[in-house]
């Protein structure tokens, strides 16, 4: 009987050993200069959580401020709330979702219809229809509204024309006069990101040029400096990010001139090039139209249904014509982003970024440079914790199915770039979140 | 029986390292001095710190021992903090050894089953870099089966062939979500062989003793092992199922000196320096039967460096029953920065060791060891995988080991 006891104390030696782990020493955290007690994030559907063409619960909990506020917690960060969709409401607007690949490897998606949280709609005189959510009512620190431009943000009648920002107000729509701004800035707060304006840009290009319109440089740097001016007038610190380049994201870069040339070269051979609508000149004030072949330089959309080519199209006076192999059909405006207007975006872009910079060192704001970081991403990829991960569609893990709005995976990388640049600026230690925990793509 | 039930709890058949994946347990008593033993005439662990000493060796014996093996390591990534934690795996080293040979003849022969190599890490399958490796079970068992011959009274040589039985098994997350959020994995289970040797010369003066030994590489091959890849169904066809790997692993040499000194009758000093031919470890590759455009071969840089490592260590009689032993040293790491990986979070180290050696009856005799390591704390960022941190190890190894002689 000694014995076995002896042998329990051995065992019980063995399991001591087991226990003791090595000191793992962690960086001491600090605020640094700034205060993290109330945080709000200003901006648009990148700031919502917005994924995979839709607003939904999963996409809302991946947002890039919900992923900082996590790790501000650690540095005296305060609580952060966002406008979430209920459980029984998950798929709030409806979203896309991968069920599988065709036999050449091309995606499949389906939309997701149930469990929405679209209450109805409604009409506004002189604007259309717009579709209307479960109104949330509560304390909010997301304030991202997917569909804002910066050039909306001072229009008082804002609340009444776009279903996500009408979610977040007390009235019905028809009945709002608040002003973006001035929401976001109603109630106090101590820190901030800002990533406005991308859609000032983003609406014209995904249209490929067709509808919308790039907001004015100068209308852009006004309302811009205005609304840091505001943002910053409580003595509150914060940080913005630029805008990135669209033509960075597989919005532009999947569907390629190349890819379908070659598709119809393949069944036939002799047809040589594809035409496109294209706009003639690269100036803001020249608009005129022409049909020309497509070159590489021209970005189709990602949406662009590609069975169209080929199709018989009745021309008046020349008769039946496949579409898009000839001038006289060429592929329409809103399909392609070409080459001038691709100039034209990019042009605008470095505008709005300059005056973002400029706004930002004027305030000793801390700057993500969105810009530089996706066009990075797009040219080398990068690898994180032994993910590999770049800008391609699906397989880079980073972009969502809708090919602009990113995965859980690319909004934990920005999250940990805004925490860079936060902790860079104000000497802060905010901890980075660890990416690996976030998902990319998910297949089926 | 209980006995032996609470003893088998802490042996599950896993190995773990001592120098990158090196693991020096060679025997109980050369452990209490600090690893020492090739220029020693101690027992029949000479079979694989010395096979020319065991000529020298005045008895005949059979011996078994046992190293349980605690390797924990911890990880801090950079600009976190957030820790991670090896899972609590015991690897666990063995050693057994036979030596013969007829009573006043010029030879002896020898057997030994050791384990010199092996690794045993387990992040578990959700850390941050899972994606990098999840857990690896390295182990290697060698069989060498030894002769020596005394040239002369004070000068005897031997030398073994070495067969080397091998098993892995590599898990790593694949950043590919199902529906559910869940990652893929892909684990690479196999066995394999491979064969070296094992010489030394043994010198004994009226002063002291002197050894000098050379553990050849060995170069295994794991053939037709596993590859299983766990993969979302819509994208089964690019990670096809049934797989196979081969794969390769360069078992480093190991060029050994040693002296031992006896200022006393009671007293043994030992000192013991080896060179380790790491640099013949570049890479590690797998090459799978069937690839696909999402499923290439690996070829992942190593490009460990060849290292060293000083051991001392002493033994005191502090009766005939009785000896008390303790003894440590430091082991340059062969990994260069920009190589550490988490299966083998390698650090320079030093480690202090202590053992006792009992009589238990004329010719049983018990050793009884433990020993601690300290890895040094070292900050890396992977070229391969950027998977950028602190690693803080620390090793616990008791050990037993019965030999009985005559």
């Amino acid at each position: 009987m000694k014995s076995i006891k002896n042998y329990l104390y051995i065992s019980a030696g063995l399991l001591l050993l087991a226990s003791c782990k090595p000191t793992v020493e962690t960086p001491a955290l600090t605020a640094g200069t700034a205060d993290f007690s109330r945080y709000i994030s200003v901006g648009n559907s990148l700031t919502a959580g917005y994924a995979d063409g839709g607003l939904y619960l999963e996409g809302q909990l991946n947002s890039y401020p919900s992923i900082i506020a996590k790790q501000m917690a650690q540095v005296g960060g305060g609580a952060f709330t966002q406008p979430l969709f209920t459980t029984d409401q998950a798929n709030g607007s409806g979203y896309v979702k991968l069920t599988g690949f065709t036999a050449t490897g091309s995606p499949i998606t389906a939309p997701v219809t149930t469990n929405l949280a679209v209450r109805g709609t409604a009409t506004i005189p002189g604007f259309g229809t717009v579709i209307l959510y479960t109104k949330y009512s509560g304390e909010i620190n997301n304030y991202g509204v997917p569909g804002i431009k910066l050039q909306q943000i001072t229009y008082a009648p804002y609340g009444n024309l776009n279903g996500y920002y009408e979610r977040m107000l007390a009235g019905n729509a028809g009945t709002n006069t608040t002003a973006y701004i001035d929401f976001v800035t109603a109630k106090p707060f101590t820190f901030f990101t800002d990533w406005l304006g991308n859609n000032d840009a983003l609406g014209y290009a995904t249209s490929g040029g067709a509808a919308d319109a790039l907001t004015p440089k100068d209308q852009f740097a006004g309302l811009y400096n205005l609304s840091i001016g505001k943002l910053t007038a409580g003595g509150a610190k914060g940080a913005v990010a630029t805008i990135p380049d669209v033509t960075s994201v597989p919005y532009f870069t999947t569907v390629t001139v190349g890819a379908i040339l070659a598709g119809v070269q393949k069944a036939n051979p002799s047809v040589a090039a594809l035409y496109i609508n294209a706009r003639s000149s690269a100036d803001i004030a020249t608009t005129t139209y022409a049909p020309r072949a497509a070159t590489a330089a021209d970005l189709v959309v990602l949406t662009f249904p590609t069975t169209k080519i080929g199709q018989p199209v009745a021309v008046p006076g020349v008769g039946n014509v496949p579409y898009g192999l000839t001038p006289y059909a060429p592929i329409e405006n809103q399909y392609v982003l070409d080459a001038n207007e691709i100039t034209l975006t990019k042009d605008y872009v470095d505008d709005y970024n300059k005056t973002i910079k400029a706004s930002a060192a004027s305030k000793g704001l801390a700057v993500f440079d969105a810009f530089t970081f996706l066009n990075n991403l797009k040219a080398n990829g990068m690898v994180i914790d032994g993910v590999s991960v770049n800008s391609n569609f699906i397989s880079g893990g980073i972009f969502s199915l809708d090919g602009v709005h990113l995965t859980p995976r690319g909004y934990a990388i920005v999250a940990n770039e805004f925490i860079k640049a936060i902790n860079k600026q104000y000497g802060s230690s905010i901890p980075k979140a660890n990416v690996s925990a976030y998902n990319g793509v998910k297949f089926p | 029986m209980k006995k032996l039930l609470l003893l088998l709890m802490w042996c599950a058949p896993v190995f773990a390292y001592s120098q990158g994946f090196q693991v020096n347990l060679g025997g109980q008593k050369q452990i209490g001095m600090g690893h020492t033993g090739t220029g020693l005439l101690q027992d029949g662990a000479s079979v694989f710190f010395n096979p020319g000493a065991i000529a020298m060796l005045p008895q005949n014996s059979v011996s078994a021992g046992i190293s349980p093996l605690w390797f924990k390591s911890g990880f801090n990534p950079t600009g976190t903090n957030d820790k991670y934690f090896t899972k609590d795996r015991v690897a666990t080293p063995i050693q057994a050894y036979g030596v013969w040979g007829p009573k006043d003849a010029r030879w002896k022969f020898g057997m030994g089953i050791y384990t010199p190599f092996g690794g045993l890490t387990d992040w578990g399958t959700d850390w941050v870099g899972k994606y990098a490796v999840q857990s690896l079970n390295l182990k290697a068992i060698f069989f060498q089966p030894t002769l020596s011959y005394k040239l002369t009274n004070a000068l005897s040589v031997g030398a073994g062939f070495v067969y080397n039985h091998a098993s892995v098994d590599l898990r790593r997350a694949i950043p590919l979500a199902d529906a559910s959020g869940n990652p893929g994995q892909a684990k690479l289970e196999g066995t394999g062989k491979g064969y070296g040797w094992n010489a030394g010369i043994f010198l004994k003066t009226k002063t002291f003793t002197a050894g000098l030994d050379f553990r050849s590489k060995v170069d295994t091959k794991v053939k037709n092992g596993d590859a299983i890849f766990t993969v979302p169904t819509s994208l089964a066809a690019s990670f096809p199922q049934p797989n196979t790997f081969n794969a390769g692993i360069p078992l480093p040499s190991t060029l050994s000196l040693g002296l031992g000194f006896y200022p006393t009758n009671k007293w043994t000093v030992a000192f013991d320096a080896n060179f380790v031919g790491w640099s013949s470890y570049q890479a590690l590759a797998f090459d799978y039967a069937s690839n696909t455009s999402a499923l290439a071969d690996t070829y992942s840089p190593r490009n460990y460096k060849n290292a060293f490592a000083l051991r001392t260590g002493a033994e005191y009689k502090y009766t005939d029953k009785l000896a008390l032993r303790f003894g440590g040293g430091y082991a340059a790491t062969p990994v260069k920065d920009g190589y550490v990986t988490p299966e083998v979070p390698d650090a320079n180290r030093y480690y202090l060791t202590g053992g006792i050696g009992y009589k238990l009856a004329k010719r049983l005799d018990i050793d009884l060891s433990f020993e601690f390591e300290h890895l040094f704390t070292r900050t890396q960022t992977n070229i391969e995988t950027q998977l950028s941190g602190t690693f803080h190890s620390n090793v616990y190894i008791p050990g037993v080991a019965l030999s009985y002689h005559w």
